[in-house]
């Protein structure tokens, strides 16, 4: 309670509401462009944080990030255009309510839905982060280097049917993270002579090379394209018998998109998913679904949002992100010397406080700012890409230099462009590549250190009853692809068996 | 199209192979154990060999299946826009220091947006370069006291 308290008048200094503000006003405006999501907003905002103080630019980075996540609906409902992944569902019964004529009630029940998952998984994230950070300080090397082997075998089967692309992206950037010099033994590793690799690549411009130039050369496949006609807005409140028929899917939701976004791995695509199925699986009218049912937008929204408060949890407690954009607030908070993990709560409590303090506030001010602001906010989809695509640009080659004070980085930024661009086109999902180069030199090192412990054998991995947990959870893990096909395979029969019958 | 294809999953054996050849001229580590820097190099490139020779193999076996985003990477003007931009990055490389941060940045951001919005578009092009140029310099170099050149 103390710390609470403490928290609470932090985040009340003027300058921390200030970047509250800006913050979510920023990642809604990214976050609603079409094709863009959070990862992306807070990678090109990253610069912005350079010179904070670490509590503001955490308070910050996490106001673009569910800034982002409230503004990706406002372009699925309106455009029928996903920013990412978990505005997708979104578009299953947003869009079709816009198309109704209803898309300022979808816009309201949306933010609604958004504010009160928000609030009840900061809830959930005050009684559940200092248990697991106190269970997470019983973890060795080896505990902790099958976490993040965990971590990025679930984020690479969850990206389902594509493993083989997914694994590679992981080695990638496992390997990208070797570049430099050892820092258990000084050895110069893959640095090819050349001075400005001996202390790696710096992972945040791999970021915003892949996040930031390779969407827009992504966005510049379809860029010349008819605009899509935005629906027109109508009333911006819902109706009573909406919010009867949407209240318990929100509540419901809330909490279920919680405990998958903790997950190491899933997160706002899945939690969407899983309740936008669930509601429609306990609704009585389940074939409204799909045809502007509120219910069916409300569960998702209320579920993302509370997934992406769920997965500052593995984030901050033990320093492993469990999604691509949790990643890249995990790079800049390492930019800042903050080093998240267990013992953050001990060692800096104030700081902890006041980020779960700026969520309660931070929502409050999201839902305020997207149901009065909505009409100017969507003016934002009115401006042309054109203008914007040449502007992010910009943002991602100034955040570099900020980040070296070195012009060579460009060089390397342009290059992770052009592969974010092919690994896009192709299919390859990005969040291994990006969470591998964030871990990898961690996760190295933590395999390493376990092995010198254990005088070089591998029982070590099996030594106590958390590795093994750990180990049989990351088969289970890779199982999963597998199963589903095979539901599918038998489902497929079973129907095929009701026809001939 | 199919060199797209296949050119990805070839460049990944590429990567994978030159990982791996020049992991085993890694130095021995002096400090430790002498092999440790190697351990995890080798067993990735060799890991990420074999899933790229399989993913060769697949795509081998789906080459005439059409892929429409690569397709759209080939229509209207998609290729130039990817080339100028990185044509322009380059240059802004080599003039950011000498020219400076606001003057490069005119010149960047400008003939980006001449070439991506389109010359009709010339008063929106102008006032978004100035303006960005101007605030983005105040910004970091005011208000976050980041160094500028």
């Amino acid at each position: 309670m103390e710390g609470f308290l403490l928290g609470l008048d932090t985040v009340l200094e003027p300058m921390n509401i200030f970047w509250i503000i800006i913050g979510g006003f920023l990642g809604t405006i990214v976050g609603m462009l079409p094709g863009l999501g959070p990862a992306t907003a807070v990678a090109v905002l990253i610069p912005v944080t350079f010179g904070m103080d670490p509590t503001s630019a955490i308070i910050l980075m996490a106001a673009i990030y569910y800034g982002a996540m409230y503004g990706g609906s406002r372009s699925s409902i309106l455009l029928n255009t996903p920013g990412d992944g978990s505005a997708i569902a979104a578009t299953f019964d947003g869009y079709p309510m816009a198309q109704k004529g209803q898309a300022g009630q979808a816009m309201a029940i949306s933010a609604v839905a958004s504010f009160i998952g928000g609030i009840l998984a900061t809830f959930g994230f005050v009684f559940l982060a200092k248990p697991l950070a106190n269970f997470a300080l019983q973890f060795g090397p080896a505990e902790y280097f099958l976490l993040m082997l965990l971590t990025l075998s679930a984020i690479v089967s969850l990206s389902i049917g594509k493993m083989v692309k997914g694994f590679i992206a992981m080695a990638l950037g496992l390997l990208i993270a070797t570049i430099g010099i050892d820092p258990q033994t000084g050895v110069h590793r893959f640095t090819m002579d050349i001075p400005h690799l001996t202390e790696g690549i710096e992972f945040l411009i791999v970021i915003i090379g892949v996040y930031a130039i390779g969407e827009v050369f992504y966005n510049y496949l379809s860029i010349d394209k008819k605009k899509k006609e935005m629906e027109r807005m109508g009333k911006i409140w819902f109706t009573k018998d909406q919010w009867k028929r949407s209240k318990w899917p929100i509540f419901r939701s809330a909490p279920m998109g919680f405990l998958v976004g903790v997950l190491p791995g899933a997160g706002g695509t899945i939690a969407s998913m899983i309740s936008y199925s669930t509601e429609k699986q306990l609704s009585k009218k389940p074939d409204e679904f799909g045809k502007g049912a509120v219910e069916g937008l409300a569960a998702p929204e209320s579920s993302n949002n509370a997934a992406s408060v769920g997965a500052m949890i593995p984030l901050l407690t033990m320093g492993i992100p469990g999604s691509g954009t949790t990643a890249v607030m995990l790079g800049a908070l390492i930019m800042l010397g903050v080093r998240p993990g267990p013992m953050l709560f001990e060692n800096d409590p104030g700081m902890v406080w006041a980020f779960i303090n700026s969520m309660f506030i931070g929502n409050v001010a999201l839902v305020i700012m997207n149901i009065l602001l909505v009409g100017m906010l969507v003016k934002v989809l009115d401006t042309p890409a054109k203008v914007l695509y040449p502007i992010i640009i910009m943002l991602a080659f100034i955040g570099t230099y900020t980040l070296s004070y070195s012009t060579m980085d460009f060089f390397l930024l342009l290059l992770f462009g052009i592969i974010g661009l092919f690994m896009k086109m192709l299919d390859f999902p990005i969040a291994p590549l990006v969470l591998a180069i964030i871990v990898g030199g961690d996760m190295e090192q933590n395999f390493r250190m376990a092995l010198t412990s254990s005088n070089g054998s591998l029982g070590i991995f099996f030594s106590s009853g958390i590795s093994i947990a750990l180990i049989v959870i990351t088969v289970l893990s890779l199982c999963y692809p597998l199963l589903i096909k095979l539901l599918k395979k038998k489902q497929n029969d079973s129907n095929d068996d009701a026809m001939s019958a | 199209m199919k060199a797209v294809k296949l050119g990805m999953p070839l460049f990944m054996i590429l990567i994978s192979l030159t990982f791996l050849i020049s992991s085993f001229s890694i130095p021995r580590a002096t400090l430790g154990n002498a092999n440790g820097p190697l351990y995890f190099p080798i067993g990735l490139s060799i890991f990420m060999l074999v899933l790229s020779v399989i993913y060769f193999l697949k795509e081998l076996k789906t080459l005439n299946e059409e892929n429409e985003k690569v397709k759209a990477l080939f229509e209207g003007r998609t290729l130039k826009l990817i080339g100028v931009t990185i044509a322009l990055g380059v240059l802004y490389a080599f003039i950011f220091e000498t020219l400076g941060f606001f003057i490069s940045t005119i010149i960047y951001l400008g003939a980006l947006l001449f070439y991506v919005n389109g010359v009709k578009k010339w008063l929106v092009n102008v006032i978004v370069t100035v303006a960005f140029s101007f605030i983005t310099w105040y910004g970091f170099s005011q208000l976050l006291g980041v160094s500028l050149p």
